[in-house]
């Protein structure tokens, strides 16, 4: 390690900062007045003879308060699991799901009242080629993997994935002529395949409305896209269908840790006795890492912003397309914060599995590893940037959009290992783009260390399929009667938009995973998700949902505990009134 | 199979006016209905004021849909309820519809169809609110779906964003529920609403309203608690440093409707960029021959009773069906938002023509004029014009000479 070298650059940035090793890592301590300094301060610490960067730099006057579930119980108290995976993201639960394909105790708990509340339902469900990529990056290894195992678990889950490819377009002819040769070749020596180049005639047929400027394009036709959230609900489902046992509202407040090996975990809603945990806790990780004894790496939280077009637009692209970046973009159209821009493939245009537009994300380094608000000016430069891509790109065709964050270390790669410092953990860490893509292959090697560890053997009866009911509004018309006859809810519309029937909102509370809110309802089958925004559906939903669970409307939540839609009786309607 | 002269699709006032009268031309009609129960969203309009036009008497909204629910139910005319259209096509001079409902997938096929689909509201994100997402954000319509048709209060205390008709009776709605409505926020200089809303439900009520105001920002991670609202501009852009932040537990808007049009586009019909509904001849039929459009989903209007004039009228095209022949563009000169009819066909009687209109503006006298190839032919003067109140003129289109090379154009004079 150069330590000289890092001190000098991190020095350069913020004088005071003090810069020492620390068990094979940098380590920075000291204060700053603004974030980006923080995070320029980490980015220079980097070093390729370290383990990774411990930024501990303040940022002065900052504090995050943390989302934390208020329940406290027992309901877990005492458990000793084989496992315990931390983090009910896309990591966390295809962990969960693969290790429950071995003879394991498998307990996943997660703060949030649903899987998939983070970074995994806040991003555009690309399934990667990795071309942005380099040798040596654990990103590259798992992408690679990743993007193969898809086509099996979308088929085993019941997943819809489409390999719609993806795009990326020239602008210029010198691109086409200096940049497409070389993308191909490093296409081949990623080991990156199906890859070529395209004339805009091509494009024409591959693409609704390529855009106008168009020289030519290189096509990866194993891109693909998916549903992140339902992908990742669908593991869970598919995790507690063989066996493993899921805790949600259940935040991970403290480790005891002895000579190496993590002892108990302590929770809100008890204490558990793990042999071996998984830290797939996301923006998280660090802190968890750190409370195990194990960190090497500092989470720098990046946030991205997404918008989602009425399903009309769909014309706009099929392909995950990005325009070149090497090319100048028309002045009128440069980006006003390009700070992170070097993070991101800069996002881009796609349709979505569900058959909507999707535009962004964008990046922006910032302190808050929770803040998924969203503002104006970054959803307006997102249009404006891609309205290059997509001409026709208006706020008119908006039906929502949302913020995440993604979980980005700064060495900019995963953290996938086995304990350095601490024997009984595994880390999954800085799972961010990505993530969808690699999770999936990262939780194989997860589950190939547990059995080594353990040596546990493999489940006999594991049953890959989970049970679902198809999206009726895509299916047949015999299948679709065959449900109707079997159960009339199936032919019940609930949302318009969406065309979801009351007989898939009910399967979806009756799920393995049970979350009976309203968003954990849209999430599974889509009411609301519609051009309406679940103006129309919204009260039937909740209507749905309290007859089903033996509730009053009144107690039916949004997402998480304190959500609630309605404060009981009107004046009108007698006294009454939870609240 | 089954097979009808007209299908009316959506069972709502203009569905059921469009239903009887094409039924009282003659006409084997059938009315499919996505909901449970016929009247669309008169079943949650509750308070008073429909009905002054078309019956001489102010109903409740329940009370209105009641009277033509009757009349379809005393008719011959069959009605689907739980019935959603999940495909519409054009099959040689029929229309094929298929349909989901609790007893199975089923087919219709209809000489011709009226689209009477009505429209949706526009949503928090489609008038750029940021910040979270949580729960307590509500359209004007859907809170009124949990006030009136449930009987739970969405709110204890609200602000309202918009100052449409829908936003106004629910403020009345609330307070009369027990919840504070803490404001009206209203982005343009003028209100959106109906003047007589504006008294019945603000001004009646000591609810204040805001003007050339709008909604920013929603905090609250799970429920809402709080908004920010700040000035706006002569562009309606947000002014630096105006933002104030209200405690509040809700945000209810009324920004606008949309009419609701997918299945018409599914049909090829062309879409007129100023009413957002279906382009239409005086009969109100589409672009597409045989294809009708009625209410809000042609236009939204600010009376149920001009609602159930304009698909009354439909549904009796739509049972004629009188071929159609050669069309002239009205085009739309100055002082006009929208109106309808776009286009006059000349094989089609216009010597009654309905022509509604709305304003671009506030004018307290104006002049409606029609000219033909640069002569003016038509005018009639106008009082107290104000965009959100639609305007409804009988004109004879006949005596104009019209020829299919005509140059037809309507504007409003402010005087």
């Amino acid at each position: 390690m150069n330590l000289k070298a890092v001190a000098k650059r991190v020095h350069k940035i913020l004088p005071s900062a003090k810069v020492e090793e620390y068990r094979g890592c940098v380590r920075l301590t000291g204060e700053a007045d603004s974030w980006d300094v923080v995070y320029r301060c980490g980015v220079a610490a980097v070093d390729k003879g370290s383990l990774g960067v411990l930024n501990d730099i303040r940022l002065k006057g900052f504090c995050e308060k943390v989302k934390a579930p208020s329940l406290r119980d027992g309901a877990i108290d005492g458990a000793t699991p084989d496992v315990l995976v931390i983090g009910g993201g896309i990591m966390g639960c295809a962990a969960a799901r693969e290790l429950s394909k071995l003879n394991v105790d498998v307990l996943l708990v997660e703060k949030a009242n649903d899987v998939a509340t983070g970074a995994s339902s806040r991003n555009d469900g690309c399934i990667h080629v990795g071309i942005d990529l380099h040798k040596g990056q654990q990103k590259l290894h798992y992408v690679l993997r990743g993007n193969e195992y898809y086509t099996q678990l979308a088929e085993e889950l019941g997943c819809d994935l489409k390999r719609w490819a993806q795009t990326f377009m020239f602008s210029t002819v010198w691109e086409r002529r200096i940049i497409a040769p070389l993308m191909l070749l490093k296409g081949r020596l990623l080991g990156i395949p199906r890859m070529r180049f395209v004339t805009p005639e091509e494009m024409k047929k591959l693409e609704p409305t390529p855009p106008s400027w168009l020289t030519g394009a290189v096509y990866m036709a194993t891109g693909g896209v998916v549903s992140p959230y339902k992908v990742t609900i669908a593991l869970a489902d598919n995790a507690v269908e063989n066996g493993a046992r899921i805790s949600l509202n259940t935040m991970v407040e403290g480790m005891d840790v002895e000579n190496g090996v993590i002892k108990a975990v302590r929770t809100n809603r008890g204490t558990v006795y793990p042999k071996i945990v998984v830290n797939a806790a996301g923006a998280f990780s660090d802190i968890i890492a750190d409370m195990a004894g194990d960190r090497t790496f500092t989470i720098h939280p990046r946030k991205g912003t997404d918008l989602i077009l009425d399903k009309k637009k769909a014309y706009y692209a099929l392909s995950s397309f990005a325009r070149s970046y090497f090319a100048p973009l028309p002045a009128s159209a440069r980006e006003d914060n390009n700070a992170a821009v070097g993070h991101t493939k800069g996002g881009g245009v796609m349709r979505t599995v569900d058959g909507n537009v999707l535009v962004g994300p964008n990046a922006i380094e910032q302190p808050y590893r929770e803040d998924t608000t969203t503002n104006l000016e970054d959803i307006l430069a997102i249009i404006k940037k891609q309205k290059v891509a997509a001409e026709e790109l208006s706020t008119a065709d908006i039906i929502t959009y949302f913020s995440g964050v993604r979980a980005a270390t700064y060495e900019e790669d995963f953290v996938v290992r086995r304990g350095i410092f601490t024997k009984n953990i595994i880390e999954a860490a800085g799972i961010q783009s990505p993530g969808i893509t690699a999770a999936p292959a990262i939780a194989c090697d997860i589950r190939d260390w547990v059995k080594d560890m353990l040596g546990a053997t493999d489940k006999a009866d594991f049953n890959p399929y989970r049970k679902h009911t198809p999206r009726l509004a895509d299916a047949d018309d015999e299948t679709r009667a065959r449900y109707i006859a079997s159960n009339p809810d199936y032919g019940e519309i609930v949302c318009r938009c969406e065309e979801v029937s009351k007989g898939e909102i009910i399967d979806a509370l009756e799920s393995p995973l049970k979350v009976c809110t309203v968003d954990g309802i849209k999430r599974r089958v889509r009411p609301g998700m519609g051009r309406c925004q679940g103006g129309f559906c919204s009260p039937l939903v909740v209507k749905i949902i309290a007859e089903h669970e033996g509730i009053a409307p009144e107690q039916v939540l949004k997402g998480d505990e304190g959500s609630y839609i309605l404060f009981g009786n009107t004046k009108n309607n007698g006294e009454g009134g939870v609240k | 199979m089954k097979e009808y002269d007209v299908i009316v699709i959506g069972g709502g006032p203009a569905g059921l006016a469009a239903a009887e009268s094409a039924h009282n031309k003659g006409a084997h009609v059938a009315v499919l209905e996505r909901e449970a129960r016929l009247g669309g969203i008169l079943k949650q309009c509750v308070h008073d004021g429909f009905g002054l036009i078309r019956f001489g008497e102010k109903l409740a909204g329940p009370e209105y849909a009641e009277r033509y629910i009757d009349t379809v139910k005393s008719l011959d005319i069959d009605t689907y309820t739980l019935t959603f259209v999940t495909r519409m096509r054009r099959n040689g001079n029929v229309f094929d519809i298929d349909c989901v409902g609790r007893d199975g997938m089923s087919k219709f096929r209809a000489k011709a169809v009226v689209l009477a689909t009505g429209c949706r509201e526009r949503t928090a994100k489609q008038v750029l609110i940021q910040g979270t997402r949580p729960a307590g954000v509500f359209t004007a319509g859907t809170a009124q779906n949990y006030v009136n048709l449930m009987g739970k209060l969405p709110a204890k205390k609200c602000v309202i964003l918009g100052s449409g008709d829908i936003g106004l009776i629910m403020a009345r709605r609330l307070t009369l529920e027990g919840a504070e409505v803490e404001g009206v926020y209203e982005v343009k200089p003028e209100p959106s609403g109906l003047t007589r809303n504006i008294h019945q439900c603000l001004h009646d009520f000591d609810i204040p309203l805001h003007l050339s105001h709008t909604v920013t920002r929603v905090f609250g991670a799970d429920r809402l608690t709080a908004v920010e609202v700040a000035q706006v501009d002569d562009k309606m852009k947000p002014v630096k440093g105006t933002e104030r932040i209200i405690e509040c537990d809700a945000l209810i808007l009324s920004v606008g409707l949309i009419p609701e049009n997918e299945l018409a586009e599914s049909l090829g019909v062309k879409i007129n960029p100023f009413t957002k509904g279906p382009d239409c001849d005086q009969t109100y039929m589409s672009s597409v021959e045989g294809v009708f459009s009625a209410g809000n989903a042609l236009n939204v209007f600010d009376l149920v009773d001009y609602v159930s004039e304009c698909a009354a009228d439909a549904g009796a095209a739509a049972a004629e069906r009188k071929s159609s022949g050669e069309c002239v563009r009205i085009e739309r000169g100055k002082g006009l938002l929208s109106f309808v009819p776009h286009r006059i066909d000349l094989a089609k009687p216009c010597d009654r023509v309905v022509f509604f209109f709305r304003s671009v503006k506030d004018m307290d006298k104006g002049t409606l004029k029609i000219s033909v190839d640069g002569r003016e032919m038509y005018k009639k003067k106008f009082a107290f014009l104000r965009p959100p109140e639609m305007q409804r003129v009988e004109i004879d289109f006949s005596a104009f000479g019209l020829k299919t090379d005509s140059a037809v154009s309507v504007e409003l004079e402010e005087n």
